[in-house]
């Protein structure tokens, strides 16, 4: 039996109707077109389907669908406003943080939700916060030295983010 | 990965959740965080029925201090909010501990402490936490309720003694004692998303800042069926003087009570050498924070 849920997702209102089997993963993904979010395990151990839940980052592979009705959702595609990047994204690409890109959504969104919570993190306190994120490109350097530089930007100082 | 089909159900009052597991107990799994449970599931380990969800049942996530003399933390409280919590870091630092190791950030905004203790793995990180500190586990069924110790709650690797109509509710602790320290180490191949080779929680009384242990619990995860209180290792600190060479004694004395298995984590021979290092280790971290102990504001 399929549910209706509805949410908020990068702050417009969402509606579909979903079996309860469906993650909120897929359900990104496939019912709404919103492909930033990546399936690399499905089981909660790579991070490269995490979102921001309700504001905290999470992997959408290990929530389901029915359990997001309510909720608030920022996705990758929800991070840019009006066609200017994040700083965060601006220094990913900046740094030279991307390589193949695929654990990148995952991790901006969990730098993003450190930053919020941590505005002048140490390097200990970014390597704690992107642990849920595995990179097999980089070695996580330029990341770190991303999420850093992206902390002392002046975007970032003056409040908004 | 692909989610078998089930029924789901999402009750809004705890009464509602009883009813429902009174109904369909042994078809049904409780959803929390659902770290655990939605993996079982996708990798077909698990095909409940029935999946109810605690997640809208008011104050189950809630963690309620007690007028200075204890503590109740809700079955659906998340890791995360266990390892942000100052009075757990403070009074009850193993519990806070063991709940900023496990998983990753990620999972512990999701991971509940009541599915940890539910799922009963041997290696899970807040069993032993739970064992120094005493705590007992509140089990509620539709007519019945009733306040388990947790050094009598678990049976083996994923069993436990809650029966298919139960929901754990709450894990309530008392207050430590003045001049109480602890200390969690989790030893893993990986500093973050890893499943602990050792795992060891402490607890320890003095007299006094420079007295003698009146009080000590040491208990291991992983290496054994089931965590496990080194009765015997804390039987050597009683009403001695801290020293290095007592907790190395106590180490070597933890070992005889464990009982590890090789396999690709480790060997048996070195998870039986990290036991007596990291308790001698862990019971340090434990008697520096016995010793700094300072009445609450």
């Amino acid at each position: 039996m399929k549910r209706i849920i509805q949410l908020t997702v990068n702050g417009e209102q969402a509606e579909v109707a979903v079996t309860p089997n469906r993650t909120l993963l897929q359900v990104l993904r496939e019912d709404l077109g919103l492909t930033g979010a990546k399936h690399g395990c499905g089981l909660g151990d790579c991070g490269a389907c995490t979102v921001i839940l309700d504001g905290k980052p999470v992997n959408s592979c290990l929530v389901l669908a029915v359990q997001a009705n309510g909720s608030e959702v920022l996705t990758i595609e929800g991070l840019a406003e009006n066609g200017k990047l994040h700083p965060l994204q601006q220094a990913f690409v900046e740094k030279g943080a991307i390589q193949c890109g695929f654990c990148s959504p995952g991790m901006i969104l969990s730098a993003k939700a450190l930053l919020d919570e941590n505005p002048k993190p140490t390097e200990h306190e970014i390597r704690m916060a992107i642990s849920g994120n595995l990179c097999r490109c980089t070695g996580y350097q330029k990341i770190v030295e991303a999420v850093q530089a992206a902390a002392d930007s002046k975007a970032l100082q003056g409040g908004d983010s | 990965m692909l989610l078998p089909r089930f029924e789901y159900h999402e009750p809004t009052t705890l009464e509602e959740a009883l009813k429902l597991l009174s109904e369909l107990g042994g078809n049904a799994k409780v959803l929390a965080g659902g770290t655990d449970l939605l993996v079982r599931m996708k990798q077909k380990i698990d095909r409940p029925a029935h999946v109810i969800s605690v997640a809208r049942i008011p104050g189950l996530n809630e963690i309620v201090p007690r007028n200075g003399h204890g503590i109740s933390v809700g079955a659906a409280a998340t890791a995360a909010s266990l390892s942000r919590h100052e009075l757990l870091w403070d009074r009850f630092t193993p519990l806070a501990t063991a709940a900023s190791r496990l998983g990753s950030p990620l999972v512990r905004n999701r991971a509940t402490i009541g599915g940890n203790l539910v799922n009963a793995r041997p290696a899970a990180d807040m069993p032993p936490a739970c064992m120094v500190l005493d705590a007992t586990v509140k089990l509620k069924s539709r007519s019945n309720e009733r306040d388990v110790p947790i050094g009598e709650f678990f049976r083996g690797p994923g069993e436990t003694v809650m029966e298919p109509n139960e929901l754990m509710v709450s894990i309530n602790m008392q207050t430590p004692a003045p001049w109480t320290g602890g200390a969690y180490i989790k030893l893993a191949s990986r500093k973050t998303l890893e499943i602990s080779l050792v795992n060891v929680a402490a607890l320890l009384t003095l007299q006094s800042p420079d007295g003698p242990i009146v009080d000590a619990k040491i208990a291991l995860g992983a290496v054994a069926p089931m965590p496990v209180r080194a009765y015997a290792a804390e039987e050597v600190l009683i009403a001695s003087q801290p020293s290095e060479a007592l907790f190395q004694k106590a180490g070597q004395t933890g070992v005889g009570m464990c009982s590890p298995i090789t396999d690709h984590r480790g060997t048996m021979e070195y998870r039986c050498m990290m036991i007596e290092v990291l308790t001698k280790r862990c019971l340090s971290m434990a008697l520096e924070s016995a010793r700094s102990w300072k009445p609450l504001r």
